[in-house]
Protein backbone atom coordinates (compact mmCIF):
# COMPACT_ATOMS: atom_id res chain seq x y z
CA UNK A 1 0.00 0.00 0.00
CA UNK A 2 2.35 3.28 -1.77
CA UNK A 3 0.91 6.38 0.46
CA UNK A 4 -0.58 4.95 3.01
CA UNK A 5 1.16 7.01 6.01
CA UNK A 6 0.24 10.04 4.17
CA UNK A 7 -3.26 8.49 3.64
CA UNK A 8 -3.42 7.90 7.63
CA UNK A 9 -2.18 11.46 8.40
CA UNK A 10 -4.60 12.99 6.16
CA UNK A 11 -7.52 10.90 7.97
CA UNK A 12 -6.86 12.96 11.26
CA UNK A 13 -8.22 15.72 9.05
CA UNK A 14 -10.85 13.96 7.26
CA UNK A 15 -13.79 16.38 9.38
CA UNK A 16 -11.67 19.55 7.63
CA UNK A 17 -14.66 20.28 5.12
CA UNK A 18 -17.39 18.48 7.13
CA UNK A 19 -21.15 20.19 5.49
CA UNK A 20 -24.33 19.03 5.90
CA UNK A 21 -25.12 18.11 1.99
CA UNK A 22 -21.23 15.60 1.43
CA UNK A 23 -20.29 15.65 5.16
CA UNK A 24 -16.73 13.39 4.97
CA UNK A 25 -17.26 13.09 1.60
CA UNK A 26 -14.05 15.97 0.40
CA UNK A 27 -12.22 15.24 3.38
CA UNK A 28 -12.31 11.10 2.22
CA UNK A 29 -11.06 12.54 -1.50
CA UNK A 30 -8.30 14.11 0.55
CA UNK A 31 -7.52 11.37 2.47
CA UNK A 32 -7.71 9.56 -0.64
CA UNK A 33 -4.76 11.12 -2.68
CA UNK A 34 -2.13 9.69 -1.82
CA UNK A 35 -3.41 6.13 -1.89
CA UNK A 36 -4.64 6.34 -5.41
CA UNK A 37 -1.59 7.70 -6.91
CA UNK A 38 -0.06 4.44 -8.28
CA UNK A 39 -3.40 4.40 -10.35
CA UNK A 40 -2.47 7.92 -12.39
CA UNK A 41 0.25 6.12 -14.29
CA UNK A 42 -1.75 2.35 -14.14
CA UNK A 43 -4.72 3.94 -15.84
CA UNK A 44 -5.37 7.80 -15.73
CA UNK A 45 -9.16 7.43 -17.15
CA UNK A 46 -9.77 5.12 -14.20
CA UNK A 47 -7.63 7.54 -11.60
CA UNK A 48 -9.99 10.30 -12.27
CA UNK A 49 -13.79 8.54 -12.10
CA UNK A 50 -11.95 7.05 -8.66
CA UNK A 51 -11.10 10.80 -7.51
CA UNK A 52 -14.64 11.91 -8.34
CA UNK A 53 -15.88 8.69 -6.66
CA UNK A 54 -13.50 9.91 -3.68
CA UNK A 55 -15.40 12.82 -2.44
CA UNK A 56 -19.21 11.29 -3.10
CA UNK A 57 -21.32 11.41 -0.16
CA UNK A 58 -19.84 10.18 2.99
CA UNK A 59 -20.29 9.66 6.50
CA UNK A 60 -19.02 7.56 9.67
CA UNK A 61 -17.32 7.89 13.12
CA UNK A 62 -13.50 8.93 11.95
CA UNK A 63 -11.84 6.67 13.47
CA UNK A 64 -13.03 4.16 11.65
CA UNK A 65 -13.25 6.17 8.25
CA UNK A 66 -10.21 3.97 7.27
CA UNK A 67 -11.82 1.00 6.57
CA UNK A 68 -13.86 2.34 3.96
CA UNK A 69 -11.09 4.10 2.28
CA UNK A 70 -8.55 1.63 2.61
CA UNK A 71 -11.55 -0.78 0.81
CA UNK A 72 -12.35 1.54 -1.61
CA UNK A 73 -9.05 2.60 -2.67
CA UNK A 74 -8.38 -1.44 -2.95
CA UNK A 75 -11.15 -1.87 -5.20
CA UNK A 76 -9.98 0.92 -7.57
CA UNK A 77 -6.80 -0.94 -8.14
CA UNK A 78 -8.38 -4.21 -8.56
CA UNK A 79 -10.69 -2.63 -11.57
CA UNK A 80 -13.99 -3.37 -9.42
CA UNK A 81 -16.97 -1.45 -11.70
CA UNK A 82 -17.55 1.92 -10.01
CA UNK A 83 -21.28 1.36 -9.04
CA UNK A 84 -20.21 -1.53 -6.82
CA UNK A 85 -17.64 1.06 -5.17
CA UNK A 86 -20.42 3.42 -4.86
CA UNK A 87 -22.42 0.73 -3.33
CA UNK A 88 -19.82 -0.31 -0.96
CA UNK A 89 -19.23 3.45 0.50
CA UNK A 90 -22.79 4.02 1.00
CA UNK A 91 -23.32 0.18 2.53
CA UNK A 92 -20.01 1.32 5.36
CA UNK A 93 -21.61 4.80 6.41
CA UNK A 94 -24.37 3.01 8.93
CA UNK A 95 -22.45 0.42 10.70
CA UNK A 96 -19.09 2.23 10.91
CA UNK A 97 -20.92 5.09 11.89
CA UNK A 98 -22.43 3.13 14.96
CA UNK A 99 -19.20 0.87 15.16
CA UNK A 100 -17.02 4.13 15.75
CA UNK A 101 -19.41 5.84 17.80
CA UNK A 102 -20.19 3.13 20.45
CA UNK A 103 -16.97 2.37 20.94
CA UNK A 104 -15.33 5.71 20.95
CA UNK A 105 -17.90 8.69 22.05
CA UNK A 106 -20.15 6.39 24.31
CA UNK A 107 -17.42 3.64 25.17
CA UNK A 108 -13.81 4.31 25.55
CA UNK A 109 -14.30 8.34 25.46
CA UNK A 110 -16.35 8.37 29.17
CA UNK A 111 -14.14 5.63 30.46
CA UNK A 112 -11.43 7.63 30.01
CA UNK A 113 -12.64 11.09 31.35
CA UNK A 114 -14.75 9.63 34.48
CA UNK A 115 -11.68 7.63 35.66
CA UNK A 116 -9.88 11.04 35.06
CA UNK A 117 -12.63 13.26 36.66
CA UNK A 118 -12.31 10.81 39.95
CA UNK A 119 -8.37 10.97 40.20
CA UNK A 120 -8.59 15.08 39.84
CA UNK A 121 -11.13 14.56 42.56
CA UNK A 122 -9.21 12.88 44.41
CA UNK A 123 -6.40 15.38 44.37
CA UNK A 124 -4.29 14.36 41.70
CA UNK A 125 -3.36 17.48 39.14
CA UNK A 126 -2.07 17.18 36.24
CA UNK A 127 -1.18 13.51 35.43
CA UNK A 128 -5.38 12.19 35.02
CA UNK A 129 -5.38 14.96 31.77
CA UNK A 130 -2.09 13.62 30.55
CA UNK A 131 -3.40 10.16 31.38
CA UNK A 132 -6.42 10.56 29.33
CA UNK A 133 -4.67 12.37 26.28
CA UNK A 134 -1.83 9.54 26.25
CA UNK A 135 -4.58 6.70 26.41
CA UNK A 136 -6.91 8.01 24.22
CA UNK A 137 -4.70 9.32 21.40
CA UNK A 138 -2.56 5.46 21.44
CA UNK A 139 -6.03 3.29 21.29
CA UNK A 140 -7.16 5.90 18.35
CA UNK A 141 -4.17 5.98 16.51
CA UNK A 142 -3.64 2.62 16.72
CA UNK A 143 -6.73 1.49 15.78
CA UNK A 144 -6.84 4.01 12.51
CA UNK A 145 -3.79 2.62 11.45
CA UNK A 146 -5.69 -1.29 11.68
CA UNK A 147 -8.37 0.33 9.75
CA UNK A 148 -7.03 1.41 6.67
CA UNK A 149 -4.21 -1.50 6.68
CA UNK A 150 -7.78 -3.75 7.27
CA UNK A 151 -9.91 -2.03 4.74
CA UNK A 152 -6.99 -2.24 2.10
CA UNK A 153 -6.46 -5.60 2.67
CA UNK A 154 -9.82 -6.93 2.36
CA UNK A 155 -10.98 -4.82 -0.35
CA UNK A 156 -14.66 -5.69 -0.96
CA UNK A 157 -14.73 -8.27 1.88
CA UNK A 158 -14.00 -5.49 4.40
CA UNK A 159 -17.74 -6.02 5.51
CA UNK A 160 -16.76 -9.71 6.56
CA UNK A 161 -13.34 -8.07 7.90
CA UNK A 162 -15.19 -5.90 10.39
CA UNK A 163 -17.43 -8.68 11.45
CA UNK A 164 -14.84 -11.15 12.38
CA UNK A 165 -12.33 -7.87 14.09
CA UNK A 166 -12.16 -7.57 17.56
CA UNK A 167 -14.37 -4.57 16.99
CA UNK A 168 -17.88 -6.33 18.05
CA UNK A 169 -16.29 -7.46 21.08
CA UNK A 170 -14.44 -4.48 22.01
CA UNK A 171 -18.18 -2.24 22.48
CA UNK A 172 -19.12 -5.32 24.79
CA UNK A 173 -16.76 -4.91 27.27
CA UNK A 174 -16.09 -1.29 27.09
CA UNK A 175 -19.93 0.05 27.70
CA UNK A 176 -19.96 -1.44 31.46
CA UNK A 177 -16.70 0.24 32.00
CA UNK A 178 -17.53 3.85 30.76
CA UNK A 179 -20.92 3.36 33.11
CA UNK A 180 -18.74 2.42 36.23
CA UNK A 181 -16.17 5.00 35.84
CA UNK A 182 -19.19 8.02 35.17
CA UNK A 183 -20.94 6.22 38.32
CA UNK A 184 -17.66 7.03 40.55
CA UNK A 185 -16.76 10.46 38.69
CA UNK A 186 -20.10 11.87 39.84
CA UNK A 187 -20.38 11.76 43.82
CA UNK A 188 -16.57 12.20 43.85
CA UNK A 189 -16.69 15.63 41.81
CA UNK A 190 -19.99 16.46 43.50
CA UNK A 191 -18.06 16.36 46.75
CA UNK A 192 -14.80 18.30 45.07
CA UNK A 193 -16.91 21.69 44.48
CA UNK A 194 -19.47 20.92 47.63
CA UNK A 195 -16.72 20.19 50.45
CA UNK A 196 -16.48 23.39 52.49
CA UNK A 197 -19.70 24.95 51.33
CA UNK A 198 -22.20 23.91 54.26
CA UNK A 199 -25.10 22.06 54.11
CA UNK A 200 -27.74 24.51 53.15
CA UNK A 201 -25.54 25.55 49.98
CA UNK A 202 -24.85 21.47 49.03
CA UNK A 203 -28.39 20.45 49.50
CA UNK A 204 -29.53 23.71 46.96
CA UNK A 205 -27.21 22.08 44.81
CA UNK A 206 -27.93 18.56 44.78
CA UNK A 207 -31.85 20.12 44.45
CA UNK A 208 -31.16 22.39 41.16
CA UNK A 209 -29.39 19.79 40.06
CA UNK A 210 -32.06 17.09 40.32
CA UNK A 211 -34.38 19.39 38.87
CA UNK A 212 -32.91 19.83 36.14
CA UNK A 213 -32.02 16.21 35.11
CA UNK A 214 -36.15 15.89 35.56
CA UNK A 215 -36.75 19.11 33.60
CA UNK A 216 -34.57 18.15 30.62
CA UNK A 217 -35.95 15.01 30.72
CA UNK A 218 -39.41 16.12 30.43
CA UNK A 219 -39.06 18.95 28.05
CA UNK A 220 -36.39 17.21 26.00
CA UNK A 221 -35.06 19.07 23.19
CA UNK A 222 -36.88 22.52 23.78
CA UNK A 223 -35.39 22.75 26.96
CA UNK A 224 -31.51 21.57 26.99
CA UNK A 225 -28.83 21.55 29.58
CA UNK A 226 -27.48 24.54 28.71
CA UNK A 227 -30.87 26.32 28.52
CA UNK A 228 -31.78 25.54 31.29
CA UNK A 229 -28.37 26.20 33.28
CA UNK A 230 -28.79 29.94 31.29
CA UNK A 231 -32.32 30.12 32.95
CA UNK A 232 -31.18 29.03 36.14
CA UNK A 233 -28.55 31.73 36.56
CA UNK A 234 -30.85 34.44 34.91
CA UNK A 235 -33.40 33.94 37.53
CA UNK A 236 -30.79 34.34 40.40
CA UNK A 237 -29.51 37.52 39.04
CA UNK A 238 -32.98 38.27 39.20
CA UNK A 239 -33.87 37.19 42.56
CA UNK A 240 -31.11 38.87 43.96
CA UNK A 241 -31.97 42.26 42.44
CA UNK A 242 -35.11 41.97 43.08
CA UNK A 243 -34.01 40.77 46.74
CA UNK A 244 -30.69 41.78 47.65
CA UNK B 1 -9.02 37.84 36.43
CA UNK B 2 -5.42 37.49 36.53
CA UNK B 3 -3.78 40.51 34.67
CA UNK B 4 -3.40 39.33 31.19
CA UNK B 5 -0.18 40.72 29.20
CA UNK B 6 -0.36 40.85 25.24
CA UNK B 7 1.45 37.96 25.19
CA UNK B 8 -0.21 35.87 27.53
CA UNK B 9 -3.62 37.20 25.90
CA UNK B 10 -2.27 36.20 22.24
CA UNK B 11 -0.98 32.34 24.13
CA UNK B 12 -4.70 32.25 24.67
CA UNK B 13 -6.15 33.41 21.55
CA UNK B 14 -3.43 30.26 19.81
CA UNK B 15 -4.79 27.71 22.12
CA UNK B 16 -8.53 28.73 22.00
CA UNK B 17 -7.28 28.40 18.46
CA UNK B 18 -6.42 24.77 18.45
CA UNK B 19 -8.83 23.44 20.92
CA UNK B 20 -11.68 24.72 18.74
CA UNK B 21 -9.75 23.40 15.53
CA UNK B 22 -9.73 20.24 17.17
CA UNK B 23 -13.81 19.15 18.12
CA UNK B 24 -14.34 18.51 14.39
CA UNK B 25 -11.67 19.78 11.90
CA UNK B 26 -7.99 18.30 13.18
CA UNK B 27 -6.90 16.53 14.99
CA UNK B 28 -9.44 15.35 17.12
CA UNK B 29 -7.18 14.43 20.04
CA UNK B 30 -9.38 15.42 22.84
CA UNK B 31 -7.81 18.81 23.60
CA UNK B 32 -10.50 20.45 22.98
CA UNK B 33 -12.47 18.46 25.84
CA UNK B 34 -12.97 20.77 28.16
CA UNK B 35 -10.58 18.64 30.73
CA UNK B 36 -7.66 19.33 28.99
CA UNK B 37 -8.58 22.91 27.60
CA UNK B 38 -9.21 24.41 31.29
CA UNK B 39 -6.24 22.73 32.23
CA UNK B 40 -4.12 23.93 29.94
CA UNK B 41 -5.60 27.47 30.29
CA UNK B 42 -4.92 27.25 33.56
CA UNK B 43 -1.40 26.89 33.47
CA UNK B 44 -0.68 29.21 31.03
CA UNK B 45 -2.53 31.83 33.37
CA UNK B 46 -0.76 31.09 36.28
CA UNK B 47 -3.77 29.31 38.04
CA UNK B 48 -4.20 25.70 36.97
CA UNK B 49 -6.56 24.91 40.36
CA UNK B 50 -8.85 27.44 38.39
CA UNK B 51 -7.94 25.48 35.10
CA UNK B 52 -9.50 22.56 36.55
CA UNK B 53 -12.67 24.00 38.85
CA UNK B 54 -13.76 25.13 35.04
CA UNK B 55 -12.57 22.49 32.85
CA UNK B 56 -14.51 20.24 35.22
CA UNK B 57 -17.39 21.63 35.17
CA UNK B 58 -17.28 22.31 31.86
CA UNK B 59 -16.79 18.53 31.23
CA UNK B 60 -19.81 17.90 32.89
CA UNK B 61 -22.32 20.05 30.61
CA UNK B 62 -19.70 18.28 27.30
CA UNK B 63 -20.48 14.85 28.93
CA UNK B 64 -24.27 15.23 27.87
CA UNK B 65 -23.44 15.74 24.42
CA UNK B 66 -23.00 12.54 21.78
CA UNK B 67 -21.38 14.26 18.80
CA UNK B 68 -22.90 11.57 16.46
CA UNK B 69 -24.09 12.08 12.49
CA UNK B 70 -24.85 15.77 12.08
CA UNK B 71 -26.41 17.02 15.47
CA UNK B 72 -25.72 20.62 16.68
CA UNK B 73 -23.99 20.99 20.03
CA UNK B 74 -22.24 23.89 21.52
CA UNK B 75 -18.31 24.43 21.47
CA UNK B 76 -17.02 24.13 25.04
CA UNK B 77 -13.67 24.18 23.99
CA UNK B 78 -13.12 28.03 23.59
CA UNK B 79 -15.52 28.90 26.00
CA UNK B 80 -13.58 26.93 28.79
CA UNK B 81 -10.00 29.10 27.64
CA UNK B 82 -12.16 32.03 28.14
CA UNK B 83 -13.72 31.22 31.48
CA UNK B 84 -10.58 30.03 32.84
CA UNK B 85 -9.17 32.93 32.13
CA UNK B 86 -11.87 35.34 33.87
CA UNK B 87 -11.79 32.63 37.28
CA UNK B 88 -7.53 32.88 37.22
CA UNK B 89 -6.54 34.46 39.95
CA UNK B 90 -9.93 34.50 42.50
CA UNK B 91 -10.98 31.92 44.87
CA UNK B 92 -13.11 29.50 43.05
CA UNK B 93 -16.42 29.84 44.73
CA UNK B 94 -16.94 33.37 44.14
CA UNK B 95 -15.74 33.47 40.55
CA UNK B 96 -16.82 29.98 39.36
CA UNK B 97 -20.17 30.89 38.78
CA UNK B 98 -19.86 34.18 36.81
CA UNK B 99 -17.10 32.74 34.74
CA UNK B 100 -19.25 29.34 34.03
CA UNK B 101 -22.16 31.79 33.00
CA UNK B 102 -20.15 33.39 30.53
CA UNK B 103 -18.70 30.21 29.43
CA UNK B 104 -22.28 29.05 28.67
CA UNK B 105 -23.08 31.53 26.68
CA UNK B 106 -19.47 31.88 24.52
CA UNK B 107 -20.51 27.52 24.22
CA UNK B 108 -23.63 28.62 22.42
CA UNK B 109 -22.46 30.62 20.39
CA UNK B 110 -19.13 28.87 19.36
CA UNK B 111 -21.99 26.08 18.11
CA UNK B 112 -23.94 28.13 16.37
CA UNK B 113 -20.55 29.59 14.13
CA UNK B 114 -19.52 26.06 13.95
CA UNK B 115 -22.99 25.62 12.14
CA UNK B 116 -22.34 28.84 10.23
CA UNK B 117 -18.65 27.31 9.34
CA UNK B 118 -20.09 24.10 7.77
CA UNK B 119 -22.96 26.02 5.08
CA UNK B 120 -19.81 27.66 4.18
CA UNK B 121 -18.08 24.55 3.31
CA UNK B 122 -20.88 23.59 1.51
CA UNK B 123 -21.21 27.03 -0.40
CA UNK B 124 -17.47 26.71 -1.29
CA UNK B 125 -17.67 23.10 -2.44
CA UNK B 126 -21.15 24.02 -4.77
CA UNK B 127 -18.57 26.81 -6.21
CA UNK B 128 -16.01 24.21 -7.06
CA UNK B 129 -18.28 21.44 -8.22
CA UNK B 130 -17.44 21.22 -11.49
CA UNK B 131 -13.39 20.89 -10.78
CA UNK B 132 -14.63 18.50 -8.28
CA UNK B 133 -16.97 16.41 -11.12
CA UNK B 134 -13.72 16.79 -13.24
CA UNK B 135 -11.81 15.30 -10.77
CA UNK B 136 -8.98 17.38 -9.72
CA UNK B 137 -7.24 16.82 -7.08
CA UNK B 138 -6.18 20.58 -6.53
CA UNK B 139 -9.96 21.50 -6.04
CA UNK B 140 -9.92 18.80 -3.14
CA UNK B 141 -7.26 20.51 -1.58
CA UNK B 142 -7.64 23.71 -1.40
CA UNK B 143 -11.63 22.91 -0.26
CA UNK B 144 -9.70 21.04 2.51
CA UNK B 145 -7.47 23.62 3.29
CA UNK B 146 -10.01 26.52 3.34
CA UNK B 147 -12.40 24.13 5.37
CA UNK B 148 -9.42 24.16 8.18
CA UNK B 149 -8.82 28.24 7.50
CA UNK B 150 -12.37 29.05 8.01
CA UNK B 151 -12.66 26.86 11.40
CA UNK B 152 -9.37 28.14 12.41
CA UNK B 153 -10.69 31.79 12.09
CA UNK B 154 -13.70 30.45 14.20
CA UNK B 155 -11.92 29.33 17.25
CA UNK B 156 -9.30 32.58 17.24
CA UNK B 157 -12.32 35.00 16.98
CA UNK B 158 -14.59 33.22 19.37
CA UNK B 159 -11.74 33.08 21.90
CA UNK B 160 -10.65 36.67 21.27
CA UNK B 161 -14.09 37.88 21.37
CA UNK B 162 -14.68 35.93 24.77
CA UNK B 163 -11.25 37.50 26.63
CA UNK B 164 -12.65 41.06 25.80
CA UNK B 165 -15.93 40.19 27.03
CA UNK B 166 -14.38 38.84 30.18
CA UNK B 167 -12.10 42.06 30.75
CA UNK B 168 -15.18 43.84 30.70
CA UNK B 169 -17.10 41.82 32.95
CA UNK B 170 -13.84 41.58 34.88
CA UNK B 171 -13.68 45.47 35.20
CA UNK B 172 -17.26 46.90 35.13
CA UNK B 173 -19.05 43.46 37.21
CA UNK B 174 -19.21 43.81 40.70
CA UNK B 175 -20.74 40.78 42.66
CA UNK B 176 -21.66 40.82 46.30
CA UNK B 177 -20.32 37.51 47.87
CA UNK B 178 -23.69 35.77 48.29
CA UNK B 179 -24.97 36.03 44.75
CA UNK B 180 -21.34 35.36 43.19
CA UNK B 181 -21.28 32.01 45.45
CA UNK B 182 -24.89 31.66 44.88
CA UNK B 183 -23.76 31.69 40.89
CA UNK B 184 -21.32 28.94 41.70
CA UNK B 185 -23.67 26.40 43.56
CA UNK B 186 -26.14 27.27 40.27
CA UNK B 187 -23.49 26.40 37.89
CA UNK B 188 -22.33 23.37 39.30
CA UNK B 189 -25.70 21.93 39.92
CA UNK B 190 -26.99 22.49 36.08
CA UNK B 191 -23.61 20.91 35.47
CA UNK B 192 -24.04 17.85 37.65
CA UNK B 193 -27.89 17.56 36.52
CA UNK B 194 -25.94 17.14 32.57
CA UNK B 195 -23.59 14.64 33.50
CA UNK B 196 -26.26 12.93 35.51
CA UNK B 197 -28.54 13.14 32.76
CA UNK B 198 -26.27 11.85 30.06
CA UNK B 199 -25.32 9.34 31.64
CA UNK B 200 -28.71 7.81 32.84
CA UNK B 201 -29.63 8.14 29.12
CA UNK B 202 -26.34 6.29 27.42
CA UNK B 203 -26.67 3.64 30.42
CA UNK B 204 -30.14 3.07 28.89
CA UNK B 205 -31.74 -0.33 30.77
CA UNK B 206 -29.15 -2.93 30.50
CA UNK B 207 -25.85 -3.56 32.09
CA UNK B 208 -24.52 -0.46 31.87
CA UNK B 209 -27.01 0.49 33.92
CA UNK B 210 -25.75 -1.88 37.02
CA UNK B 211 -22.47 -0.80 36.64
CA UNK B 212 -23.47 3.05 36.63
CA UNK B 213 -24.62 1.90 39.81
CA UNK B 214 -22.26 0.03 41.45
CA UNK B 215 -19.40 2.62 40.12
CA UNK B 216 -21.84 5.56 42.07
CA UNK B 217 -21.55 3.27 45.15
CA UNK B 218 -18.02 3.35 45.33
CA UNK B 219 -17.88 6.73 44.31
CA UNK B 220 -19.91 7.89 47.23
CA UNK B 221 -17.85 5.29 49.85
CA UNK B 222 -14.45 7.08 48.26
CA UNK B 223 -15.93 10.27 48.92
CA UNK B 224 -16.73 9.62 52.14
CA UNK B 225 -13.26 8.26 52.80
CA UNK B 226 -11.59 10.87 51.22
Amino acid sequence: MNGGWRAYLRLLAIQGTWNYERMLGVGMGYAAEPLLDDLKTIDPVRHSEAVVRSTDFFNCNPNLAGLALGATAKAEYDAVPGNQIARLRTALCSPLGALGDQLFWAGLIPALLGFAMAAIALGARWWPVLGFLALYNIARALTGIWALRTGYDSGMNVGAAIAKSWIPGAITRVGPVAGFAMGLALPLVATWYLRGIGWAGALGTLAVAATGVAVTRWYGVALTTVRFALLAILLLVLFRGIFP
Amino acid sequence: MSELTLASALLLVGWGTLVALDLVSVPQAMIARPIVAGAVAGWMTGDLDAGLRVGLLFELFALDVLPVGAVRYPDYGPATVVATALAAGAPWQFALGLSAALGLVLAVLGGLSLQLVRRLNARAIQRRAAALSAGESSAIRRLQYGGLLRDALRGGLLTALGLLAAWIIDTRVRLDGSTALGLTLVAVGCALSAAGGGALRSAGRGARLRWLAAGAVVGLVLAVLA
